[in-house]
């Protein structure tokens, strides 16, 4: 599974919570950090709690894990040809960060794979369903791949009320009749799940413990 | 409006089209480089200029070229950027040509690390540049503050005829928070038809409007040094920004700090209340001018015992917290500077060594 979408969409905060929450389900999961534009607040800050949980965390050598460096372990594409119950692969944004896909071609060649853009339409250029399809032409002419499913995340960090998730969840919805592709899951941040109606939801929800936290946060427990 | 969610650098970006600005010259580098992706769409959209220089120093003297015919502009760059374009800074200030040049800092010396950082402070605050030169330095310690903070500092660029720097480390750039913007600002660089090279048409009289920085006669380079003093003189008086915390309550230490350093000062002033021991904190919100005055009243207070400043570089504004403190109370620092934000709890640790 590909996860993609523009820059700060929140492809990681999704990418890791769906880790936990499959490895949680008892599948084997591996999740690979493939950002290559982001210099901080990457896959790489949580890999101590996902290790923990025993999920397999594919990043580029660790004396490298600072550098302003597109490096590419070549174990990324070890994972494609090989992969586990659960192959999660965290792109960085926009097509400029999907553009490292295209270097995967061979890998990928002939295999099924799912590859999810998330959408936050509280996010510069996703407000509109035309700025959706916009960027998934773009990621998909840079990636030479095709995006398979949408899912929602709706969100203002801290700030989200839950009028927002709702109106986040109609704007997928719609954006999904519109662009024929269908609305997987939506995330929602777990101490909000309580103060939501989700039985209006016709798609699974993802509870999002926060992973990717400033210095004076904490990030939540996975409980 | 209502809020969106947006990285420090987007914000940084939009808010400079609001706040009319529609030249931005900049070359890349880590972390603020979202700016200028940013830009390079936003620009086109609403009919602005966005141009990549082929270098830092190329940048700086776009801005001045475009600043001396009275245009808004501005630009962004991390450390090792601005130490490039201190140069055109120093002329500008010289020239008396307004701008505003954004520092999103990153750790030094040289090249340094990507990650956050507090060291330009002296740079920004003492001198950026040779000559006598100061600039209005604010410091933003969230994305909303970095959104406002740019919206003000192009009129303050233009009362002063100065340049006017945003300090702010790799955080405020990197991080997303939800932002809401002013109002557009409406309006142009008022005072500019009396200075700029915009031609004749403008004038009222037949005189013609020179700007430069050299002046081979002592007494106009003194006469034009003391222009530029008078001004800073004003600043001080005029634009001293702070924000005060937890201010009113008996505290035993007072914390100095700004930016995402100050967040997380903040954090551990929370935590140590509920353990019972109370901190006060002054955050500059111009670190030059600093809030001298503020810091040293705070530092006066009956319960204070003890001044900490607490800044992601090696010991820089402490300096500045000294002289305000004037003795009155012994002045520590704290910090960390290769890129490793401190802690909450690290800072907590700090306190108490002094509160003991």
């Amino acid at each position: 599974m590909v996860i993609v979408g523009n820059y700060g969409s929140g492809k990681t905060e999704v990418s890791i919570n769906l880790a936990v929450k499959k490895k949680r389900e008892g599948l084997d999961v591996r999740l690979a950090d493939l950002d290559l534009v982001n210099p901080y607040f990457r896959t790489r800050e949580a890999r101590k709690p996902l290790a923990n949980l025993g999920i397999d965390i594919v990043l580029p050598a660790e004396k490298y894990l600072q550098a302003d460096l597109p490096i590419l372990s070549p174990a990324v594409a070890g994972m494609i040809r090989r992969p586990s119950q659960l192959t999660l692969i965290d792109v960085g944004g926009d097509d400029v960060g999907a553009t490292v896909l295209a270097s995967l071609a061979e890998a990928f060649s002939k295999r099924p794979y799912n590859m999810l853009q998330i959408i936050n339409p509280l996010r510069p250029f996703t407000e509109t369903v035309s700025g959706c399809m916009k960027i998934r032409k773009e990621i998909e002419a840079a990636s030479k791949m095709t995006i398979t499913g949408l899912v929602g995340n709706p969100n203002l960090i801290d700030e989200t009320r839950p009028g927002d998730i709702i109106s986040g969840y109609d704007f997928v919805e719609s954006l999904s009749k519109e662009s024929g592709l269908p609305l997987k899951f939506i995330a929602i941040m777990a101490e909000l799940l309580p103060k939501i109606d989700y039985n209006r939801f016709r798609c699974p929800i993802l509870p999002i413990h926060r992973q990717l936290v400033p210095p004076w946060k904490k990030a939540k427990k996975f409980d | 409006m209502a809020k969106v969610l947006m990285k420090g650098n987007e914000a940084i970006a939009e808010a400079a089209i609001r706040a009319g600005c529609l030249n931005y010259f900049a070359y890349p580098i880590t972390p603020q480089s979202e700016v200028a992706e940013y830009l390079s769409r936003r620009l086109q959209e609403v009919g602005g200029v966005f141009l990549q220089g082929e270098s830092e120093v190329a940048v700086s003297y776009m801005i001045l070229g475009a600043a001396s015919v009275g245009e808004r502009v501005f630009t962004t760059s991390s450390s090792p950027g601005i130490s490039l374009m201190s140069e055109a800074i120093s002329y500008m200030i010289g020239d008396q040509c307004p701008a505003v040049f954004i520092n999103i800092m990153r750790g030094g010396p040289g090249l340094g690390g990507i990650l956050p950082s507090q060291a330009d402070y002296l740079q920004a605050t003492k001198s950026i540049g040779h000559g006598d030169g100061r600039m209005l330095v604010l410091a933003p310690a969230s994305v909303q503050e970095a959104a406002e903070m740019v919206m003000l500092a192009f009129p303050l660029a233009e009362k002063y005829r100065n340049p006017v720097m945003i300090l702010g480390d790799g955080l405020i750039g990197q991080m997303m928070e939800p932002v809401e913007f002013p109002d557009h600002l409406k309006t142009e660089p008022s005072n500019k038809n009396d200075w700029a090279v915009n031609g004749m048409d403008t004038r009222k009289s037949n005189t013609r409007n020179l700007i430069r920085s050299l002046y081979l006669e002592p007494e106009q380079l003194n006469q034009n040094n003391l222009i530029l003093r008078a001004k800073y003189e004003q600043m001080k008086k005029e634009e001293i920004r702070y924000e005060a915390y937890n201010i009113d309550a008996k505290y035993k230490v007072l914390i100095v700090s700004y930016g995402t350093m100050s967040r997380v000062c903040r954090t551990a002033i929370d935590e140590l209340k509920d353990d019972g021991l109370e901190v006060g904190m002054i955050r500059p919100q111009t670190v030059f001018p600093f809030p001298e005055k503020a810091v040293e009243d705070a530092a006066s207070r009956k319960s204070c015992k003890a001044v900490i400043s607490i800044e992601m570089s090696m010991g820089q504004m402490v300096e500045d917290v000294e002289r305000s403190v004037k003795g009155k109370q012994p002045v520590s620092w704290y910090g960390k500077c290769g890129g490793e934000v401190p802690t909450p709890e690290e800072v907590m640790a700090e306190i108490k060594k002094l509160a003991n």
